[in-house]
């Protein structure tokens, strides 16, 4: 099978859904990006790069049952797939290598 | 600022947000945003809030979120087109006769549109090749006088070369192109052609060259004639062709008579009419049949002027106006000029216009002093038939397939259950469709090769087949497609929309909407075919009529000669001698060929010239604003005995009366009443300076085709006139010597002058060549349009006879007859024929009561025209119909009732 890259932005989105497990959707996303890297994220960003992201098979949704905050809507929840969890097992270990093969100066700055 | 209560995001972004979000992401974004809103609402207030609503929706429209069609399920992959492929070719292959009416039905209706493509695209090409075609105009006339108002593309003896000295027609002088560039400085280049030289007013002229003589037909052409037109030269220079009185420019057919080859006639001096001596100074390419001026040679006009006696009326001037020029300017300025020279009192007012040259041939007639439509009509109208033919057969397509839906609807009602989608089961007929007009577009291609020559001798055409143009393959493309898509449509769209559930559950019934419309396409085939029918009718009566109606004189065995040579001088000696000779009856002569004579004097039709001089026609009690057009001739003795006129009142000429020379006028019954003379014989008339007297009265006969009143004649006896026709009565049956001696005759008296000679009758009918072929081609139409449509109703019967195979057969056990089932099936269609009848009656009645207007002389539309129409189509119907209606009845009913 084609391997399927993910970017940089579309990796830290996969992480929060697989974070946030069973209660990951579009302004949930959104805010715990917001909170967790301190980056300023727009909700339109968020909904492409799950788009994506559900294009690639790296996670599945469902339309959950209607909430009384967004005014009767249904939310689309998100979960993280075998593949998903996969790819990012297996980009963790690649950077883990690398790290490993950094010389010694550059990883006492990263401590 | 009150506080909102409850804020709500700004209702127009939500708006926009629905009207460009796709349906299926819409509620999660949406509630995204609210919950966005919401909490911006707590964490920084509403304006905030809403500021951010605003650039969250913005934030939206982006493409992976914008609204588009639902995600297509790719359907048309190869496989599924093989498979439509394959249905669709099975369906032809089992359904034989359905396919072959069909095939033949398209094909013929094509083959029509393309011929009618053809002869259209030719007929607009006329007059269209020329290089400067753009900024070719040529000069009308429109003469107002006592509130009827005539148009003509003449100009008399070039309106314009001639008004400066318009008073004095003696001294008639070419007006150079610096003298119209004075008044109309938009003028680049300006010429004169004389149309009165080409047949039929005009008559074929004899070159000589050392021993070789023929006779060519051409005419006379102003100097800058070859570098306005492209007539391409092969041998000499455009400018010098015409450039002095003595050149000529001969075409490559004369050359190659004269001369051994195009180059070697230049400089080369050419015999005209055994008097004067040209100097070919140019040889053009012969003059392609695209050309509405045909000519073998063209002589300078100032020499027609100068050197020649007579010149006819009947001038084209046309104009090369520059790129930048609006001709409705020049048109004023024209007339401006014109005014000036115009006699004030005159009662006849002259104005000319312009017209684009490329378009004088298509339009050829004149409304109002103006040109309008003309033979542009025809084109029209043909367009329009073929059009209709092919329609008819898209007709019979869309009827067999509809009546045969309840076939193809199980089939419909599977694939619809499958998960295939209403888009692609229309295509899918549309495919089918497609596919049969691509068949019947080969069929109709191959027959179009074949029919080809067929084609150019009916519309007197050389279309060379059209194969290897691009613009044909445009055209059959577009054809098979349009055909396809008409064709289909219906079926297409009515099929497509059928309920799977209640097909597959057996409960369809086709709605009465369907039956009716299937019903009224049969009563719009046969109300147009009926129609086409009546108007062959018609047409063919009118062109029999006009050809075989009572003239008033005999045109058989007549034949004219060509006053020229030594044969005006010796035509007492010819006379003689003829008389004497085996098979020849009587000889006399004309000025005018009788059956088409085209001059009129004193009329208001342009011959300006004539109504100021002596020519003008004068009579006992004229009054001061009588202006009576004559067609005048000058003939000789035997004239009406020749002709076999009928006197009605008075004597005939005769050499009894030794004043008849001098002093004899007759004229017809219609001068007599247009004059206002009372007791007409012996009052006195004048007429080419010259004063006589009314000694009989002719019994009105036509002068020229029946398209054309009776016109006011006025004929004197003048043996001498150095033109004109000898006219040959040759004995009845005897045609063969006649035409011996008459040829054994003319080398002796006229050696050097080739012999020709023209049947009368024969150049009357050729008057009529339009008309012909008008007759042929709504013939054609006619037998095509009933032939489509039954075409159609066969196969409609065929059907409906399938459908009731199981009740006919129990009818016939229960003891029904043939004749019974027979008219079972009959009725029902018979009453759509009758009832498409009643429609088509009146319409065509109209539509061909308006062609009529256009003959002077014309048939009655009487009653049995459209009855033996409307009793031809039915019973063409009726025998279409009892074939398969017959066939039927005649089946044992135990094979079909047993066929399950």
């Amino acid at each position: 099978m084609k391997r399927v890259y993910l970017g940089e932005f579309e990796e830290l989105v996969l992480l929060i859904v697989a974070l946030l497990e069973s209660d990951a959707y579009g302004v949930k996303i959104t805010h715990e990006i917001i909170q967790q890297t301190h980056r300023s994220v727009r909700l339109n960003q968020v909904h492409a790069s799950l788009h994506r992201l559900e294009e690639k098979g790296m996670i599945t949704s469902k339309m959950s049952d209607p909430t009384p905050e967004r005014g009767g809507r249904r939310k689309r929840i998100f979960t993280i797939t075998a593949l998903g969890q996969h790819t990012l097992v297996e980009m963790k270990a690649v950077r883990a290598h690398l790290w490993n093969l950094l010389p010694a100066s550059m990883k006492m700055i990263a401590g | 600022m009150k506080a909102n209560p409850n804020p709500t995001p700004p209702r127009w972004a939500t708006r926009l947000l629905q009207w460009c979000c796709a349906p299926h992401l819409i509620e999660e974004v949406q509630g995204d945003l609210q919950e966005e809103f919401d909490y911006q609402l707590k964490r920084a207030g509403e304006t905030k809030a809403r500021i951010d609503y605003v650039r969250n929706v913005f934030g939206f429209i982006r493409p992976f979120a914008m609204k588009r069609k639902n995600p297509p399920t790719n359907l048309l992959t190869m496989s599924m087109l093989k498979h439509y492929a394959v249905v669709a070719l099975r369906n032809v292959i089992r359904q034989k006769s359905f396919s072959t009416i069909n095939i033949i039905g398209l094909a013929l209706g094509m083959t029509c549109c393309l011929f009618i493509f053809l002869w259209v695209k030719d007929e607009k090409a006329i007059d269209n090749f020329h290089a400067n075609g753009k900024k070719l105009y040529c000069i009308y006339q429109t003469t107002t006088s006592g509130g009827k108002v005539d148009g003509i593309y003449s100009t008399p003896y070039g309106l314009i070369y001639q008004s400066l000295n318009f008073k004095k027609r003696e001294d008639a002088e070419a007006v150079g192109l610096d003298d119209i560039k004075s008044f109309v400085p938009e003028a680049e280049k300006m010429c004169a052609y004389a149309t009165g030289y080409e047949l039929p007013w005009g008559h074929s002229e004899t070159f000589q060259v050392g021993e070789k003589i023929q006779k060519f037909d051409g005419s006379r052409a102003g100097k800058d004639f070859f570098t306005m037109f492209s007539y391409p030269l092969i041998a000499g220079d455009a400018n010098a062709a015409l450039h002095d009185i003595s050149s000529i420019a001969i075409s490559r057919k004369m050359a190659r008579f004269f001369f051994s080859s195009p180059q070697e006639a230049i400089g080369k001096s050419i015999r005209y009419e055994n008097r004067i001596d040209f100097v070919v100074n140019a040889v053009f390419e012969n003059v392609p049949a695209r050309s509405s001026l045909t000519f073998d040679f063209l002589i300078n006009w100032d020499s027609q002027m100068k050197q020649l006696e007579g010149a006819s009326p009947y001038v084209l001037t046309m104009l090369q106006l520059k790129e930048s020029a609006d001709p409705a300017q020049v048109e004023t300025k024209l007339n401006r000029f014109l005014q000036t020279r115009q006699d004030k009192n005159d009662p006849e007012k002259v104005t000319v216009g312009l017209w684009r040259y490329g378009d004088r041939y298509l339009n050829s007639a004149f409304v109002n002093g103006k040109p309008a439509e003309g033979r542009m009509i025809y084109l029209r109208i043909f367009s329009g038939v073929a059009a209709f033919i092919l329609v008819i057969a898209c007709i019979n397509f869309m009827n067999l397939a509809t009546a045969r839906a309840t076939k193809r609807a199980k089939e419909v009602g599977v694939r619809k259950v499958v998960g295939s989608s209403r888009f692609n089961l229309t295509m899918q007929f549309f495919g089918e469709s497609f596919l049969l007009s691509f068949l019947a577009l080969g069929v109709s291609v191959g027959l179009m090769q074949i029919l080809l020559p067929v084609f150019n001798t009916v519309t007197g055409k050389h279309v060379e087949s059209p194969i290897a143009t691009p613009s044909y393959w445009i055209v059959l493309c577009s054809l098979m497609l349009i055909t396809g898509f008409v064709a289909g449509s219906y079926p297409a769209l009515y099929l497509s929309a059928l309920n799977p559930a209640r097909i597959l559950k057996g409960t369809l019934r086709f709605a009465n909407s369907a039956i009716w419309f299937r019903k009224g396409l049969v009563v719009f085939q046969f109300t147009l075919s009926i129609a086409l029918v009546i108007a062959t009718i018609v047409v063919s009566d009118q062109t029999h009529f006009i050809q075989n109606a009572n003239l008033g004189y005999d045109r058989e065995n007549l034949v004219y000669l060509t006053m020229e040579g030594e044969m005006n001088p010796k035509y007492a000696v010819f006379k003689e001698m003829a008389l004497k000779k085996p098979g020849i009856a009587m000889v006399d002569r004309s000025t005018e060929m009788p059956h088409a004579m085209g001059f009129v004097v004193d009329e208001t039709d342009g011959l300006k010239n004539t109504n100021t001089g002596d020519d003008a026609i004068n009579w006992d009690g004229k009054g001061k604003n009588g202006s009576v057009g004559f067609k005048p001739a000058s003939v000789g003795f035997d004239f009406i005995k020749i002709m076999n006129l009928k006197v009605a009142e008075g004597r005939d000429f005769s050499r009894a009366f030794a004043t008849d020379s001098a002093d004899a006028f007759m004229v017809n019954e219609e001068a007599v009443k247009q004059m206002g003379m009372k007791d007409p014989i012996g009052k006195w008339i004048s007429a080419w300076n010259k004063k006589g007297h009314i000694i009989g009265i002719l019994k009105d006969y036509h002068t020229n085709t029946l398209r054309e009143t009776i016109k006011p004649l006025i004929i004197d006896v003048k043996e001498y006139e150095y033109f004109g026709v000898v006219i040959v009565k040759l004995e009845a049956g005897k045609t063969k010597e006649g035409l011996a001696s008459l040829e054994a005759l003319c080398k002796e008296i006229n050696p050097n002058y080739p012999f020709a000679f023209q049947f009368l009758d024969q150049e009357y009918d050729k008057l009529y060549r339009n008309e012909k072929v008008i007759t042929k081609l709504t013939n054609i139409f006619a037998v095509l349009g009933i032939a489509i449509s039954c075409l159609g109703l066969l196969g409609l019967v065929m059907f409906a006879a399938e459908q009731r195979t199981k009740e006919f057969g129990i009818r016939k056990v229960l003891g029904a007859t043939v004749a019974n089932i027979v008219n079972l099936l009959s009725k029902e269609f018979l009453v759509l024929i009758v009832f498409s009848f009643l429609i088509a009656a009146p319409l065509a009645g109209y539509f061909m009561n308006k062609w009529l207007l256009g003959f002077a002389y014309k048939i009655n539309l009487s009653w049995w025209v459209f009855a033996s129409a409307g009793t031809s189509a039915v019973l063409i119907a009726l025998i279409t119909i009892s074939i398969q209606a017959f066939q039927s009845a005649v089946v044992n009913p135990v094979k079909s009732l047993k066929s399950e």
